[in-house]
């Protein structure tokens, strides 16, 4: 199906995609260096190895595209535009964090890059994210909606409910599923004993990509997208990946279910090696990009850490 | 029935074997699973390498422990079914928030399926969740919401606050022939306490004194009993501190008692305050008892509001022993020296 004009990626996206995989790649690193200190008081979920999904995906969505994340929420919430000092002093529990410091890292909320929240509670959000495209059509918008889950999401009834609900009303949603294979230690063959896109493809148009590979992801998601916005209907998109560090906190995983190859299923190695094939960028160029992104997460650091605690105020019980 | 073996009014003597809580919880599965085939345990990571927390790891038979998917709607009616049919489910939530999706099977299938057949079938199903904040967990991941379950009628709730009374309660509720839910906090886990090595049962609705005094009654469950004795011991306080163990039935005797005693009753319950457990206590006091209180009863619990995730606002939303401690000596403190 792919034919040379989709294989040609337009450069700037090329960029676009290989920074905002790199800041939620170097963000993450730091996250886990500074993670055994307690400077970060809230459980993390890191997305090390499936950066390509969000990047890949937020390259064909405009701020106004509404996503409804779950609990891994870093880099899907840095690449629809949330600024990195928001989410940082939010990890850091402070005042000017994305959600004013109630939130911790699994609630992240940016209304003006289309995110109107993220829930921990396992599947309930990708209802969230049909009740947005509602609101689309209800509106007469433009705007479309991201439903943004993991695999083991689709065990839970509101994951059909909600295909169901967005098909029979024909509702611009995406139902975009970042399979990782693991529901926490869980290999996904113990989880779903049905073939996840086989059960959406009953109820909507499926695309599925490589989500270690930023460049199958932008083009599937390209189709996908361009399917929502055209026919206004729901469509769902699978990027088949892997999570390299444990279900949640700093350490690497050592599943033996989950071997990782750092090379093969690196999307950033890959991205980087087929840019500079293509003439994209230099491996000079890479450095430099790597010390801005390092200075960004510095000065985001730095924000959150001047930033003031908020203060306690509750009703007495 | 292998469960006529049981001795229900064991009380362990002093300086026997101490145990962790979460051990004595494991222990109690283990043996009700080899006492009684029926026994099985289901959940979500029921049968991962971490084991709960550590109570299902080891167990004598790994094949009636059921690892679930991500359905707890699903698997509440699935423990039901089995529950009907002659088996003995012991269904685990890793937090009790995740109840909250099975809200219709745990409240319109489990609480009435014996009421709705006037009692012609037995329910012998087990609900263990943990309660209790992590750590910058948030609003949906730290939550105590027992007093939610024991406004339902047909749900038995136990809250077990020692090692001895997590065991002996758990293997009430595995005999027991109705519904019943039982509420752990995380921070008690590791606690460690004297436990036989035998089955024994805590007859559910039986509280107990966990500290003598004479100016002050406090009912507090779970972490609550716990962090209230500290503060009596820490502070010598005279306080008569009664744990019901049982939220539903509530040993509503043993609160009189003390209260007749006291005069003043303080209820300490980690949950939110609207109509929640302790607004139920209060209320029965009153109702019962009022000439006996000399003063209007208080209320410790968590403020009218959810549950922050940052570090200092975290600190500041739950009580803890000193806070029991300040509230106690603020209020009787007074009354003695006057
Ligand atoms: C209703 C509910 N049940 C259980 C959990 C605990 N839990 C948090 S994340 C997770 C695994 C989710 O796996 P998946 O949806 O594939 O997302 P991933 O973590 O792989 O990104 C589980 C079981 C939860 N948060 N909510
Ligand atoms: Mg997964």
């Amino acid at each position: 199906m792919s034919t040379a004009e989709l294989d040609t990626i337009n450069p700037a996206d090329a960029l676009r995609m290989l920074r905002t995989m790199r800041v939620a790649r170097q963000m993450s690193q730091r996250i886990a260096k500074l993670y055994p200190t307690d400077v970060m008081e809230t459980p993390v979920h890191l997305c090390i190895g499936q950066e390509a999904v969000s990047a890949g995906l937020c390259c064909h969505l405009t701020d106004a595209d509404q996503m409804l994340l779950g609990h891994r929420t870093h880099a899907p919430a840095l690449a629809k535009g949330l600024p990195l000092r928001k989410l940082m002093a939010e990890l850091y529990g402070r005042t000017t964090g994305c959600s004013h410091a109630r939130g911790g890292s699994m609630h992240v909320f940016d209304p003006e890059h289309g995110l109107p929240g993220s829930s921990a509670i396992v599947g309930g959000s990708i209802a969230v994210g049909v009740g947005a495209a509602l609101s689309s059509k209800l509106s007469g918008s433009d705007f479309i909606s991201v439903s943004y889950f993991g695999d083991a999401a689709t065990n839970a009834g509101v994951f059909h409910e909600s295909m169901n609900f967005a098909a029979l009303k024909q509702l611009p949603v995406l139902f975009l599923c970042e399979n990782n294979g693991l529901s926490n230690v869980m290999p996904v063959a113990e989880h779903a004993a049905y073939e996840i896109a086989g059960v959406a493809s009953q109820f909507m148009p499926v695309f599925r990509a490589d989500g270690t590979d930023a460049l199958s992801v932008y083009r599937e998601a390209g189709k996908a997208v361009r399917q929502v916005r055209e026919t206004r209907a729901p469509v769902f998109l699978e990027c088949t990946t892997k999570r390299w560090m444990k279900h949640q906190g700093h350490e690497r995983d050592d599943l033996e279910i989950n071997p990782i190859d750092p090379v093969t299923d690196c999307p950033i190695a890959r991205l980087e090696r087929f840019m500079i094939g293509a003439s994209l960028i230099t491996p000079r160029e890479i450095l430099a990009l790597a010390k801005e992104i390092e200075a960004e997460i510095d000065d985001a650091i730095e924000f959150a850490e001047r930033s003031p605690y908020p203060q306690p105020e509750f009703v007495e019980a | 029935m292998p469960w006529s073996r049981f001795d229900s009014n064991y009380r362990a003597p002093a300086g026997e074997r101490d145990l962790a809580f979460v051990d004595a919880i494991r222990e109690a599965t283990d043996q009700a699973m080899c006492l009684d085939p029926r026994v099985f345990a289901m959940g979500l990571d029921a049968d991962d390498k971490f084991g709960v927390f550590g109570s299902m790891r080891d167990m004598t038979h790994p094949e009636r422990i059921l690892g679930t998917p991500i359905s707890e709607n699903a698997n509440t009616g699935v423990a039901l079914g089995a529950a009907l049919t002659g088996m003995r489910p012991i269904l685990i939530n890793l937090r009790n928030d995740f109840l909250l999706v099975a809200m219709d099977q745990i409240v319109n299938y489990v609480a009435k399926w014996q009421s709705m057949f006037d009692g012609q079938c037995a329910v012998p199903l087990v609900m263990r969740s943990v309660i209790g904040r992590g750590w910058g967990c948030g609003a949906q991941h730290s939550q105590s919401l027992q007093g939610l379950f024991a406004q339902i009628p047909g749900l038995k709730v136990v809250m077990p606050a020692t090692p001895y009374d997590a065991k002996g309660l758990l293997l009430s509720a595995i005999k027991d022939d109705s519904p019943v839910m039982m509420f752990e906090h995380r921070w008690l886990y590791k606690n460690t306490g004297p436990v036989p090595e035998e089955m024994y049962t805590i007859p559910l609705g039986q509280g107990q004194r966990l500290h003598e005094g004479s100016s002050l009654t406090v009912v507090a469950t779970s972490l609550a009993a716990i962090h209230t004795l500290t503060a009596c011991e820490q502070r010598g306080l005279d306080v008569d501190l009664i744990d019901p163990r049982t939220i539903k039935p509530l040993d509503m005797d043993l609160i009189l008692d003390s209260v007749s005693k006291t005069g003043r009753l303080l209820v300490v319950d980690y949950d939110f305050p609207f109509g929640g457990v302790a607004a139920e206590i209060t209320s029965r006091v009153c109702e019962q008892a009022f000439d006996r209180l000399r003063e209007p009863p208080q209320r410790i619990g968590f403020p009218e509001a959810n549950m922050p995730a940052s570090g200092p606002l975290e600190r500041a939303y739950y009580p803890t022993p000193d806070t029991i401690g300040e509230r106690i000596e603020r209020w009787i403190g007074v009354e003695v020296c006057a």
